[in-house]
Parts: structure tokens; sequence; C-alpha cells
């Protein structure tokens, strides 16, 4: 079928240019010399972004090695973080997730910290679909998912974290702080909660339900006509893996 | 014309080396290019931006590549992309249906993704180096809601992470526009997302999150 568009022929000036450098890793690893355990974590971290079948058995086996070195590698990742760049954002929340998933209890006191940090000024002010800020709370909002695990395994110092967050300036941050305290703190926690936010009139946090997402009103695609083109069938997902 | 660099490490956690091994196949590469708007376009994928390297991820291409695999193939039943199935089914169908031209540039630093009416969406360089592959394909959905009819509609409310009082929010779940879709497709790839880890689920719930608490004039009262 003929389309309305033109052929990929070259147009009359000029499009933008590119140039990439590529490095192994974004860590430098300078305060350690561990060299077996800087590449665990490296490991891990790529790991992380893996596909196919068994991308998260990998992902599993890759962190089960580093827990074997938890109370070092914890000292190494928060070292790591400090390092890293204000502005490589993914890099930085995947030592974040990762130190969420060493769930390691000493991870509580790094953990508080990043969570404290002050976020720096907004650096993309322009933009309405990229915010610095963003970033930095979805790190921070990582570091308190990492704390409620830690709250329920039954480390006290967690719920402490969890609490002294739940009156933080960010509404994310407050937001999973609290949901995170009412489903695994004790009691007397969420009685301590409760009168904190009603303290705050922050008791509209409360009201905001964790649901699975089939409970929640689903997007209506169906309403635009399909585009003329022809669009080829799809092959398998797996076409790799069949031929290797 | 603009000339732009970019770092790039080989292994962190954006997915790039695992997703790129699969993408280096003919078969997808002839149909992510003739599907999601690449057709036509190769003078802007080109000079670096990886037309004549489709399979080196370090370059933008076979990134965007990876993002339309996840968009593809992250519904465990992907054959099925029914609009009366999970957004994680038909996003592939929306983003096709929607997308005519899809363009790469270096861009200012401001923007991921901007629709720029009549089919085209222009990516810029933190499309393929500040973003997962998943993100990836979430923001090909919420560029192709403005594609679909749907402009932000609201201000972003007071103490968002957006800027409270800018443009750019949606006034509700309920008005299905970009924010919603971007969001709604996290939270099913968070639920059920397949072939896939539990870190970059994870990453998709609390960006998911974030979205929902500060992209909605009004809060919808749900979290994921």
């Amino acid at each position: 079928m003929l389309t309305s568009r033109s052929p990929d022929t070259p147009f009359v000036g000029s499009p933008d240019t590119l140039q990439v450098k590529v490095v192994e890793h974004p860590f430098s690893f300078r305060g350690s010399q561990n060299k077996q355990l800087n590449g665990l974590i490296v490991e891990a971290v790529n790991r992380m972004g893996g596909v196919g079948e068994d991308a998260e058995e990998n992902y599993r086996r890759a962190v089960s090695a580093l827990k074997r070195h938890a109370d070092e590698a914890l000292d190494i990742i928060a070292a790591e973080y400090e390092t890293l760049p204000e502005d490589r954002y993914l890099d930085r929340w995947s030592l974040v997730q990762l130190l969420s998933d060493l769930r390691n209890p000493k991870a509580v006191k790094v953990l508080n910290r990043i969570i404290g940090t002050r976020i720096p000024p907004e650096k993309a002010k322009q933009s309405h679909d990229f915010s610095t800020v963003t970033e930095e709370v979805i790190i921070r909002t990582t570091a308190v998912e990492g704390v409620v695990r830690l709250s329920a395994d039954d480390v006290v110092e967690a719920r402490k974290v969890l609490l002294r967050y739940a009156g933080h300036r960010m509404f994310s941050i407050r937001r999973a702080s609290v949901q995170g305290l009412m489903e695994t703190g004790t009691d007397e926690d969420r009685k301590e909660l409760r009168a904190k936010l009603k303290k705050a009139g922050q008791e509209g946090l409360l009201k905001i339900r964790r649901l699975d997402v089939q409970q929640v009103p689903q997007a209506t695609g169906g309403r635009f006509l399909v585009h003329p083109d022809v669009k080829e069938e799809l092959p398998p997902h797996n076409l790799g893996s069949e031929e290797s | 014309m603009a000339t732009c660099t970019y770092t790039v490490p080989d292994k962190n956690a954006t997915g790039d080396n695992f997703y790129g091994a699969v993408i280096c196949n003919q078969a997808y590469i002839d149909y992510f290019w003739n599907t999601y708007g690449f057709k036509g376009n190769k003078t802007y994928w080109d000079d670096g931006w990886g037309w004549d390297d489709c399979c080196n991820v370090n370059k933008p291409l076979a990134r965007a590549f990876n993002g339309c695999y996840a968009l593809t193939y992250s519904a465990d039943d992907y054959l099925n992309d029914s609009y009366s199935s999970p957004i994680l089914n038909w996003g592939r169908r929306y983003v096709r249906e929607n997308i005519d031209n899809l363009r790469c540039f270096c861009g200012d630093g401001t923007a991921i993704a901007r629709s720029k009416g009549g089919g085209l969406v222009e990516v810029y360089l933190g499309f393929f180096y500040t973003k997962d592959v998943p993100g990836r394909a979430e923001t090909l959905i919420h560029e192709s809601r403005h594609q679909g009819g749907k402009p932000h509609d609201a201000n972003f409310p007071a103490g968002s992470t957006f800027g409270g009082g800018k443009s750019g929010a949606d006034s509700s779940w309920g008005y299905e526009g970009a924010w919603m879709y971007g969001a709604l497709y996290l939270w099913w790839y968070y639920a059920v997302g397949a072939r896939t880890t539990s870190a970059l689920r994870e990453r998709a719930r609390q960006r998911g999150n974030v979205v929902i608490d500060n992209a909605f004039a009004t809060h919808p009262g749900f979290s994921i």
C-alpha cells in the first residue's frame, strides 16, 4: 500500500549529530580496593535491567552473591552513592534499590540519610515531562520502600525512620512513609502516626489506599481510527533464544 | 543542526545491554522500524544516532528499539492487543496507531520528548540515556496520547515535584490524559510485567506513584 510519507531519502538541511563515549560502568570505587566485591556490585546493578525468562533468577543470584559480603558491601554502596554525580539519577537509584534488595538491618542508617538529604532545586524548570526534583523524590521513595521492607522484618529502627518521614515536606515521601508504617508497624506505631498526622492536619494521607491495578478505572484506548499504514505481523518474543 | 555528546556506562541498570542482545535480530529491527514511526526518518537516525549500527546499544537507535521491545513484549500474552485488555497489552497498538514519525534530536535538556502534532514525536537525549528501557515505552505511550487528541489540561498542584502552578498537568485520572496512560502502563508493568526483573518492576511502581501524586490537579486517591 502506498503511504503519503516520503521514503528514506536525504533532505535539504542537516539533522543533529551525536558522539557517544562509552565507559565500563558508572562507578569509581575510589574507596574500595576489593575488586571482587566491586565486581559483584557492578554485576548486581547490571542484572537489574535483565530481560528474558531468566532475568529475575539472574538478578536474584547476583544479589545473593552480594549478601554473603553484606556488611562490607553496604559501606561500598553507600560511598558510591555519595560519589556519583548528582545528575546520574538512574545510577543513584540503582544503588538505593540494591540497598533495599539486600534487606540488611544495617542499611537503615544509610537509607535514613538518603531520604533526609536535602533535595536540590529544580534544574529543568522549563520542562513538563522531566524534573530533577521528581528524579530525586523517586530515589527517596525507593529508599522509603527499603525501610518499609526492614520494618516488615521487625527492625525497630526502621519504624522510627518511617514515623519521622511521615512529616517530610515532599508529599510522595510522606505518603510512602505513612502507607509503609500503617502496613508494617505495630498498633502502637499506628497510634503514634495517627496522632502525628492529626497534629499536622495531614490525616488525608490515611485515605490514600494502595490498590490492585485491576481495581482502578482503566484507560479506553480504542477511540481512534487505526492508522492506514500496513503493519506487519510481529515476530515472537524469543527469536534470539531460539537461535542460540 | 546541533552536535551533542554523551558518556554512556556500558553496565548499569537501564537494561540496554540485555535487551540489546535480544533486539539484534533482523526480524525485530524490521518490525520496529516499520511499525513505530522510524520508517521515512532515516536521516534523523543517522550521524551518530545508530542507523548504520543499530545493534549497538550505546547508540540511540538500538536503545529506542529496546524500548520498543519492552512496549511490544512486556505482557505475558502479548499477541492480544485488544483494547478490552490491559494497557500493558494494547500500549503497543496505541503507539503504532498514533505515532507516524519518530525523530531524534539532541534537545536542550528541558524535555525527554515532545509531541508535535500530525503524528510527529521528537525524542531527545534524555529519552535514550536517563530513561530505563520500560521508561522509554512509557514515554512513547505518553506522547501517543497527545497525538490521540489529549493535551494536558491543568496546572500542577501546589507542592508538585513537577513545579506547583506550572501548566502541563492533567485535571484528573478520569480525564484519561497522557499522565494517566503512562502511570497506568507503569502500574500494569509493576503488577504483571513479563520477562523483566523485580527491580525494574519496583522502579515502575515508584515512578508511577510519583506521577499519581504529582501530575494530577486532583489526586486520584489511590496509589500503586
